[in-house]
């Protein structure tokens, strides 16, 4: 059998054991460790003796994988933007924004639902994660929206869509890696994220407003605040505008004058002044312990992944699936744009199957330059592109429209974290539950990805600048 | 605040185990959060040196990459004890009884398996960089300052044993489970009820307050 | 059963480039002479890590890999003699006749052994020089203080004229040039051009030449001992082929964009009298060698004969 073939069985029979049950991370190392000794033991014709010498080599080479993977300075991200949600959480933050939030735009129709969603979204300037802005928010937001008597499916759904803005607006772990993965300026993804995160916001409200406006019973509006009420909500909410200006000036000085830092130092510093400000408010050993626990916890899911689909990916290199794919693409015979938004389409598909960060790991490697490619190849000038726009500034668009459909991916059923990380907080909900009650945000989220398609300025207008 | 499922206790052997094992999965899940704490710290040095003292951390990406393997192994197995581990449950959400335990059980044991031959696989990463003829018994040091590498190697084959353990228990517990037609096994994580939910739920929400 | 034809996984990182043309050149030769029987399958990043390419070697899961020294000096200190500074190597050729030299020797084949690795040729590279943002430093007392992104024998070279060694991945040095968390990169000009430090920073030490990297193209041995003798002939006679044509792209394709290049960018270019360059040379090469050979002879190794081995070439 040739490589390719056994790269296509195995990924059926990953499929089949993550429909079984088995917990993902595992499932593709699993699949990529089988994938290796089938690989190895054909190179030398299935002989019998042979088998023991496969296994061997195929156990050694997935043995790399974790540590080598995990070791690597631009991951380091992904656990301080962690962690940064959670001290925000014991910082007051997330409860100073819900209120504020609260206070002053609840009085549209669905107003707890759009207060949770710009709640979300100025939480996602501190969070670098999806999963964990979901986390938190599921915890403050849900009980007030079913206080009021809205659908517990519906206000699940807000919250897990509310998350992924995190991953948008900056701070984010993912935009760090697609940076990575593609070998990009992280500081220009950053700022090219922040944009769209506020128009996706802003599509969600409007979905929200939609809703309530069509449907009878929906969550009423809630009104009656003053506005000395509404004033006395901001000051608490405030540190954060301090955090984001922190982060910003370690990426990108807007007075002209040298940046602080790297992002990874930014990331850090961030940290630090949400970690200050959480000891403050009070927090204390027993809640920092929390705190570092659910950091390890998330995180260690997180890297469990990385890892178990990395061992997927060695497998899929040896078996050069990702080869056959670029070829395929290449050869294409129709409009670049048709076959961007094929591409987008595929990572929907794939992205129902797979989590997000497994997903960029997986793909990026063979779709990014193909579309650096479609676009006229990576110094293209905008005058002779396919997209009207330069290399450099085509490989940020592509950027945020990929991690925006990674985002999409998880809140899209079976596999979608922020689904499932929502109905794990909350004990009165199923998994099924939320995903009936995210699929409106499933518009909202086409909505957004045919503006970013259309009006690429949204995306490339900020990291002009820099 | 994430997802996490709760495990059930009493007094059997198997459940003390549990309990004796959850303890050490905690304080190496702690070392993981604090190794995070410690990047943060790091990075604080880093720039405060650079910019007042215009002598950054040496080493700063050699000390990072030292950090990494905490993190991202010490907690796995603290994670899997509470179900943390993310999975379709769409299928194995559907069973009862008999057939429900029989299906983990047989997911357990694949899994117990690959982490047995990961622990093979990484012992053998760990023993390249390691010589106890060479200097700091190493053969394989970090890029700028030289740090040897064979002790975060070492964290992998460390944290993938202890999770063999933990599911060699969560297989007895399952086993037992499908053995004895239990509806609620201790030590292995469960989906509540929902009056129990509720009364989770309520504790919960009276504790800490953001 | 049936004979199966010969293909040896090849694993490289990055994407192609001037770095890779001999490998790839290699792989062309070796079909062409065998008719298609032998073939090299590169792999750009697919196989395994850069830094783990030599630990792919030894457990046998390709049979063929390019690596750097310095990314593990404890794994082949024999051959991070050639990445001492100042050892005075003045053309691609001259760094290709010591390599080759230098992997045939005892000690260093018995160190690469230990990997079950045979080193078959070299990637030569040009003299490492700075490309930085700011004031240019028109002598090297201007380097003190000065934050560079540094590594290895060079980081250690650049600290005694008082620089101060930063260290990050190759993906956050551009980032960091350009916020100026460091004010030059040292790179060979290929990896200037594909990391776009020219496209931010205004100057280029054209002299400074403190040293460079050694890559070596290794093979597993069981599999070069399991070739037929056409296999191996057609291998191993395709090395020097292979290294002239890498040499000639080298000095002809990419050395030729690298002026133009800083010319377009209006880089300006610093240079250094032979008074100065001689006293960084006697300040960095003495002690850095002192140590290596020390450090190396601790370990076992026959270090001050490597050494002189490789300076009496460089001498001839
Ligand atoms: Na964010
Ligand atoms: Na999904």
């Amino acid at each position: 059998m040739e490589p390719i073939d056994i790269g296509i069985w195995v990924t059926a029979g990953l499929f089949l054991v993550v429909v079984l049950g088995m917990r993902v991370a595992f499932a593709a190392a699993l699949a990529g460790l089988v994938g290796l000794v089938w690989i190895f033991w054909s190179k030398k014709g299935y002989a019998g003796d042979d088998f023991l010498w496969a296994l061997t080599v195929a156990v050694k080479t997935a043995g790399q994988v974790p540590h080598s993977k995990v070791a690597s300075q631009a991951l380091s991200l992904i656990p301080t933007f962690i962690l940064i949600g959670y001290l925000a959480y014991y910082a007051g933050l997330t409860r100073a924004l819900f209120e504020a939030a609260k206070r002053w735009i609840a009085w549209v129709p669905g107003g707890l639902a759009v207060s949770t969603v710009f709640a979300t979204a100025g939480f996602a300037a501190v969070s670098g994660a999806s999963v964990a802005t979901a986390a938190v928010f599921a915890r403050i937001a849900i009980p007030e929206m079913l206080k009021i008597g809205y659908d517990k499916r519906f206000a699940a759904g807000v919250v897990a869509a509310g998350g992924t803005l995190a991953s948008l607006i900056p701070p984010s772990a993912i935009l760090v890696i697609y940076a990575i993965i593609v070998e990009q300026d992280v500081g220009k993804l950053l700022l090219a994220g922040f944009i769209p995160g506020v128009v996706s916001a802003c599509i969600y409200g409007l979905l929200i407003v939609g809703l309530a406006l069509t449907l009878k019973n929906f969550g009423p509006p809630v009104r009656g605040f003053t506005w000395g009420q509404r004033f006395r909500a901001l000051p608490p909410a405030l540190p954060i505008v301090f955090v984001v200006v922190t982060i910003i000036f370690f990426v990108y000085n807007p007075f002209g004058g040298d940046a602080w830092g790297t992002p990874t130092e930014g990331g850090a510093i961030g940290a630090f002044v949400v970690f200050l400000m959480a000891l403050w408010r009070g927090m204390r050993w027993p809640q920092f312990k929390d705190a570092l626990l659910e950091t390890a916890r998330l995180s260690v899911m997180i890297f469990t992944i990385i890892w178990g689909v990395l061992i997927y990916v060695r497998f899929l290199g040896f078996a050069d699936l990702p080869g056959a794919f670029s070829d395929w693409i290449t050869s294409l015979d129709q409009s670049p744009m048709l076959t961007l938004v094929l591409i987008l389409l595929a990572y929907a598909v794939l992205g129902m199957f797979m989590d997000a960060i497994g997903m960029l790991l997986l793909t990026l490697p063979v779709v990014y330059p193909a579309v650096m490619a479609l676009n006229g190849g990576e110094f293209v000038s905008a005058e002779d592109s396919a997209f009207g726009m330069s290399g450099p500034m085509c490989a940020i668009w592509f950027g945020i429209l990929v991690v925006k459909m990674a985002e999409f991916c998880l809140i899209t059923p079976p596999i979608g974290l922020n689904c499932f990380v929502v109905a794990g907080v909350r004990d009165d909900l199923t998994v099924q539950d939320v995903f009936k009650g995210v699929t409106p945000f499933f518009i909202a989220d086409a909505i957004t990805i045919a503006v970013l398609i259309m009006v690429p300025g949204i995306v490339l207008w900020l990291p002009s600048f820099a | 605040m994430a997802a996490h499922v709760p495990v059930l206790e009493d007094d059997s052997l198997l459940s003390r185990l549990d309990r004796v094992l959850y303890r050490v999965e905690r304080v190496l899940a702690l070392l993981s959060g604090l190794a995070v704490f410690a990047l943060m710290v790091l990075a604080v040095m880093s720039v405060g040196g650079r910019n007042f003292l215009n002598q950054p951390v040496p080493g700063y990406v050699d000390w990072i990459q030292q950090a990494m393997p905490l993190i991202a192994f010490m907690g796995i197995s603290f994670t899997q004890r509470d179900g943390g581990h993310i999975r379709m449950d769409i299928l194995i959400g559907a069973l009862k009884g008999r057939f429900l335990w029989a299906a983990e059980f047989l997911t357990t044991f694949a899994m117990l398996i690959l982490m047995a031959l990961l622990v093979w696989g990484t012992w053998a990463h760990f023993q390249r960089s390691f010589d106890f003829a060479a200097p700091m018994w190493s053969r394989d040091s970090s890029f700028d300052i030289n740090l040897p590498l064979w002790p975060a190697k070492l964290l992998a084959p460390v944290a993938f044993s202890v999770l063999c353990l933990r599911l060699g228990l969560q297989l007895w517990a399952y086993g037992r489970a499908f053995v004895l037609g239990l509806v609620e096994p201790v030590a292995v994580p469960l989906v509540q009820s929902a009056a129990e939910q509720a009364a989770a739920e309520a504790e919960h929400v009276s504790g800490a307050d953001g | 059963s049936e004979a199966l034809a010969t293909e040896w996984n090849v694993s490289l990182w990055g994407k192609r480039r001037a770095f890779t043309e001999h490998v790839e050149k290699l792989a062309e030769l070796v079909s062409e002479k065998t008719g298609g029987e032998f073939t090299l399958n590169i792999s750009y990043g697919g196989l395994s890590k850069n830094t783990e390419n030599l630990d792919g070697i030894s457990i046998g899961a390709f049979e063929m890999a390019q690596f750097c020294a310095g990314y593990h000096r404890d794994k082949n200190p024999s051959i991070t003699v050639l990445e001492l500074p100042f050892l005075g190597v003045e053309s691609l050729e001259q760094e290709r006749e010591i390599s080759m030299a230098l992997y045939d020797h005892p000690a260093v084949k018995a160190d690469l052994a230990r990997w079950n690795a045979t080193l078959l040729m070299p990637s030569p590279l040009p003299q490492y020089n700075f490309v930085g943002v700011g004031d240019a430093p028109r002598t090297l007392d201007d380097f003190k203080g000065l934050s560079v992104r540094a590594t290895g024998g060079i980081g250690a070279a650049m600290e005694t004229i008082g620089a101060v060694p930063t260290s990050m991945s190759a993906t956050e040095v551009r980032q960091a040039l350009d916020s100026g968390v460091v004010k030059a990169v040292s790179f060979a000009p290929h990896a200037h051009m594909s990391f776009g430090t020219i496209e931010t920073g205004s100057w280029w030490t054209t002299n400074l030449n403190p040293g460079t990297v050694n890559c070596p193209v290794v093979i597993n041995t069981d599999a070069l001992n399991a070739l037929s003798d056409t296999e191996r002939t057609a291998l191993l006679g395709s090395v020097d082929e292979a290294l002239e044509y890498y040499i000639d792209y080298y000095n002809n394709q990419t050395m030729a964009k690298w002026g133009p290049a800083l010319d377009e960018r209006g880089i300006e270019r610093v240079s250094y009298g032979p008074e100065e360059i001689a006293a960084f040379k006697a300040a960095a090469a003495g002690p850095a060698a002192t140590a290596w050979i020390e450090e190396n002879s601790a370990r076992g190794l026959p270090a001050q004969e490597l050494y002189d081995f490789v300076t009496g070439m460089v001498g001839q």
